[in-house]
């Protein structure tokens, strides 16, 4: 099992989960976070006023699937998350253990 | 920047394995009904295994898609309903001593009780004293 975790723009959240609905991939968890990359956040420019937003609001999706789907959700992500912009997002990929289904306590991949 | 960073994760894999850590400790991140955090909660306190929690307020959805509200005569699909996930750090054998507390805490018996996913852990800093391994938990 992998836990995909991938952070993308708050915008294209809808896109990504009806990509992933059509492979099939149900399930995930997201969560509201902050965060900025290589570019260290942006300027922002309101009313003759320069700000650095330092931290920008993304959204972090974390999905976890089996072995052999992950590859099918990063390359999914990577698609239609995509803009071409700075600040796309990123995707890891982490090994996942164990799971367990908190009605039935099945373990494994059934639990998923 | 990045350079002390990355010197500074390696430093605590190193710790890790040398105190034989490594393989030692494992992540629980359980999501779980919001209504059911409290009763998790104490459960997991009552354990003794387990030093301290992280909560967040997510989204998400399983199987089911979701789920259909019903509003002044109209139905709505409600693509993610909220739950909350808890992040636990523990020692390996406290594991199942973990799944056992939440699961009988958190189990309706309806669709949605959420699940628990265990991974694990490289490193971990105690950021207050320099704590590396299983005693920063």
């Amino acid at each position: 099992m992998k836990l995909v975790t991938s952070i993308i723009r708050p915008d294209k959240l809808e896109t990504v989960v009806d990509a992933l609905d059509k492979q099939h991939i149900v399930g995930m968890t997201v969560t509201d976070v902050r965060g900025f990359g290589r570019q260290k956040g942006q300027v922002e420019h309101y009313r003759g006023g320069e700000y650095t937003i330092r931290f920008i609001p993304k959204v972090r999706l974390d999905i976890v699937v089996q072995d052999e789907d992950a590859e099918k959700v990063v390359s999914t992500i990577g698609k239609v998350a995509r803009t071409g912009n700075i600040g796309d997002g990123k995707v890891f990929v982490v090994n996942v253990e164990n799971a367990m289904r908190i009605r039935t306590g099945e373990r494994g991949t059934s639990a998923l | 920047m990045s350079d002390v960073l990355i010197d500074d994760s390696s430093l605590i894999l190193d710790t890790a394995e040398a105190a034989g850590d490594s393989a030692s400790m494992k992540w629980v991140s359980c999501i779980i009904r919001p209504e059911s955090l409290d009763a998790v909660k104490d459960a997991l306190s009552q354990l003794h295994v387990v030093g301290g929690m992280m909560i967040t307020d997510v989204r998400g959805f399983g199987r089911q898609k979701g789920s259909t509200e019903h509003y002044r005569g109209e139905s709505y699909v409600v693509r993610f309903l909220p739950k909350v996930r808890i992040d636990i750090a523990v020692q390996a054998e406290d594991v199942e001593a973990v799944l056992s507390a939440v699961r009988s805490a958190a189990q309706s018996g309806q669709v949605g009780d959420g699940k628990a996913f265990i991974t694990g852990i490289q490193g971990a800093l105690r950021i207050r004293t320099g704590d590396r391994g299983a005693s920063a938990l």
